[in-house]
């Protein structure tokens, strides 16, 4: 009996500071972040800067979440669709404009400091601009296509390579690459070729890098988007085309591989330069490389100008978050100069803030940051970035024709005729 | 030339062993391929796993990617939330498809026909489809981030397919033997769990087994479902190793796969005995 007591009065003291506890103190703001960091130095700066959160802000903790970018979507969607959202969530422009104009996410506009609006390359702010001038996310981490090297066969061959005051053009690529093709044995067969680009899904690459022909694709006629397959749309392809079957020095196994899958080949020997590959993909080659392979990064080629298409890794705030004051206080702290810039190091890519990319580590020639740096400012929005529809123009209807055009299985003219012609039935429905 | 014959025969028979060994040794190896690989990458640096010619011998073997998945925030809790969400749901998903199998299979109606067309039709739906009334019904319960919530989800999901195997086995009985029971003046629950229970293991195992792994592989459900990393499971944890591109973290992708694969593996080992059928042989007389 006495037991029982003792037990009834020891149930009602942790009872009573139970209640006395949940009273006594206010229970913190839960901010629930989703980020699609995967890199393990990326995962580790945005678990850094969370945590410098958490620490300093008592009243408002962030609670971190990690998704895959293969998923990101759906679980967005299904987000919005059931309003049980993240406060903040990692995202890229293109389907945050999207995602904008079904009313899914708060106009940051208003709350965006002149500092940040001011400090932001315009051409990130671009990305993110709705019509209206809305800003429904802040873009914070961009990318360029640069171009790897492999620095013994350029000696070996007895090329220089092209410096940030003297780019190459795509002429000089093609004739370096024509030098760096080789039968190294004598068997009649290419043991090293010039170079080899993730042809895969090509689309946005060969979109991305057409705007130093001043091929845009995209056009405005008449209130609409069509597509137009002129010279300057053209030029890439065909470069593409001799560089693979005229001149082979563009290795077959470019197609249906994707950039990263070109490594192993890049570091065995197999092909000196790797064109159009993503800035990120350098940390994969950091692992993976001997340590006496030597590598480099070359500028930007020169079309009619070095510029090319980019877009950007966002932050944003669903409608229906339940704390959107306090999900904005974190972005503002996740996306401060010295945050910003920890989390690009941290993902190979560079932050969109003017004053963070100055920061030494964007700036030093080790792992080629200074050329890859560089390349920023020829960074611009492309034109097929607020194309509605393009994801199904070009899942549907370029890539099957580009790898159709890059199998030498339909001409460059085909390719044109064919492009125009399909993608008016699909814009159209978009309208 | 008797003798000649009894010699021939062992050499025959070893010969015909031999050829029977080779193409199954042979799909041994293709079968097992994908584990072996999958193990030897585990064990693999970054500098050995993206390189042209990969050896399935690691050359400087590492327990680094074992060591980060298990660590901290890794598959180990994962798994363990997967391992509760997966059993739950499997056996629940088979105490209500049993008594319904037994249902639909003993009483033939036009009702059970057409619920038994339905069941099939059920199972061509996308997951996409039913995952946002799916949510919104747990949300309105306060089920939606919790486990008890993923169980029925992934008990609906299964259960077409689980009734729709068993409906099979039950069918496959013969009346005969419940008859025979009732006439020796069984009850109906004795008929049940004395007669057909055992003679149902096989079908019960493998169904047991479907649902199991059905819901231990689940992905979508579970991404959307739970949002509270601390109930994570193990296929949303892999996943955070997945990058853009088809790039990924190889090594501790692999190493997290390896352990996520123990336990259905585990569980093929504890029931493969009950899945061997035949235990009906000699049952009835024919």
């Amino acid at each position: 009996m006495r037991r029982i007591r003792l037990l009834i009065v020891a149930l009602l003291v942790v009872f009573l500071a139970g209640t006395g506890a949940s009273t006594a103190g206010t229970a913190p703001v839960r901010v629930r972040f989703v980020s699609l960091a995967w890199q393990k130095t990326a995962v580790e700066a945005v678990k850094e800067v969370v945590t410098a959160w958490n620490r300093t802000n008592p009243a408002i903790q962030v609670d971190y979440a990690q998704v895959d970018w293969g998923a990101i979507h759906d679980y967005m969607l299904t987000s919005f669709q059931t309003g049980n959202v993240p406060d903040v969530f990692h995202y890229e422009s293109i389907p945050i404009l999207d995602f904008a104009k079904r009313g899914f996410l708060t106009d940051l506009s208003p709350m965006i400091p002149a500092e940040m609006r001011a400090d932001i390359f315009p051409g990130a702010w671009q990305t993110v601009l709705s019509e209206g001038g809305k800003i429904y996310a802040v873009p914070y981490l961009w990318e360029s296509l640069i171009i790897i090297y492999n620095k013994k066969l350029f000696k070996d061959a007895g090329i220089t390579p092209p410096t940030i005051e003297k780019p190459w053009t795509w002429d000089d690529l093609q004739k370096a690459a024509k030098t760096l093709t080789k039968d190294l044995n004598g068997d009649g067969r290419t043991d090293q070729f010039g170079a080899a680009m993730g042809l895969r899904s090509p689309v946005t690459r060969v979109l991305n890098l057409s705007i130093a022909f001043g091929g845009n694709y995209f056009y405005r006629q008449g209130g609409r988007d069509v597509v137009l397959v002129g010279e300057a749309e053209r030029a890439l392809l065909s470069i593409i085309m001799n560089m693979m079957y005229v001149d082979k020095t563009l290795s077959l196994d470019s197609l249906g591989r994707g950039s990263p899958e070109l490594i192993p080949g890049f570091l065995a020997g197999k092909y000196a330069m790797l064109p159009g590959i993503g800035v990120w993909a350098r940390q994969g080659l950091v692992e993976s490389a001997p340590a006496d392979f030597e590598w480099g990064v070359l500028p930007p080629l020169k079309a009619k100008t070095q510029y090319q298409g980019s877009a950007t890794q966002t932050l944003s705030i669903p409608t229906a978050a339940k704390n959107k004051e306090a999900a904005w206080k974190f972005i503002q702290f996740a996306l401060s100069r010295e945050n910003m810039a920890k989390q690009a190091l941290g993902d190979w890519l560079f932050p969109t803030r003017q004053s963070s990319i100055r920061l030494s580590g964007f700036t030093t020639t080790k792992y080629g940051w200074d050329v890859s740096t560089d390349s920023v400012r020829f960074l611009r929005m492309a034109t097929w970035q607020k194309v509605l529809g393009y994801n199904e123009w070009r899942t549907r209807l370029a890539t099957p024709l580009m790898n159709e055009l890059f199998a030498n299985r339909i001409s460059v003219d085909e390719f044109a005729r064919r492009l125009a012609e399909g993608s008016a039935e699909i814009l159209d429905r978009y309208r | 030339m008797r003798m000649a014959m009894t010699l021939a025969a062992p050499t025959r028979r070893r010969a015909t062993t031999l050829l029977l060994l080779v193409p199954l040794a042979a799909y041994i190896i293709f079968l097992a391929f994908p584990l072996l690989w999958l193990t030897s990458t585990s064990f693999k640096r970054p500098n050995e796993i993206l390189v042209l010619r990969p050896t399935v011998i690691p050359k400087a073997p590492t327990l680094e990617n074992y060591r980060e998945v298990l660590g901290p925030g890794g598959v180990v809790r994962a798994s363990l939330n997967t391992m509760k969400v997966a059993v739950a749901s499997a056996v629940l998903a088979l105490a209500i498809a049993l008594p319904a199998a037994y249902a639909l299979a003993r009483k033939q109606s036009r009702l059970n026909k057409a619920i038994i067309g339905w069941i099939l039709v059920s199972q061509s739906f996308p997951s996409i489809l039913i995952i946002v009334p799916l949510f919104l019904i747990l949300a309105r319960f306060s089920l939606a981030n919790s486990h008890l919530g993923l169980i029925l989800v992934y008990v609906v999901w299964s259960l077409p397919f689980v009734l729709w195997i068993l409906h099979g086995f039950v069918k496959g009985l013969p009346n005969e033997l419940e008859e025979a029971a009732a006439v020796d003046g069984a009850s109906f629950p004795q008929i049940l769990f004395r007669i057909l229970m055992p003679l149902l293991l096989p079908g019960l195992a493998t169904t047991l087994l479907y649902a199991f792994v059905n819901a231990w592989n689940e992905f979508f459900f579970a991404l959307v479902v739970l949002k509270d990393p601390q109930l994570m499971t193990v296929q949303v944890s892999l996943s955070r190793f997945r990058g853009l591109e088809g790039l990924a973290r190889w090594g501790p992708l692999a190493a997290g796969s390896v352990i996520a694969t123990v336990p259905a593996m585990a569980a093929f080992a504890f029931l493969q005995r009950r899945l061997v059928s035949g235990l009906l042989s000699g049952g009835v007389k024919n």
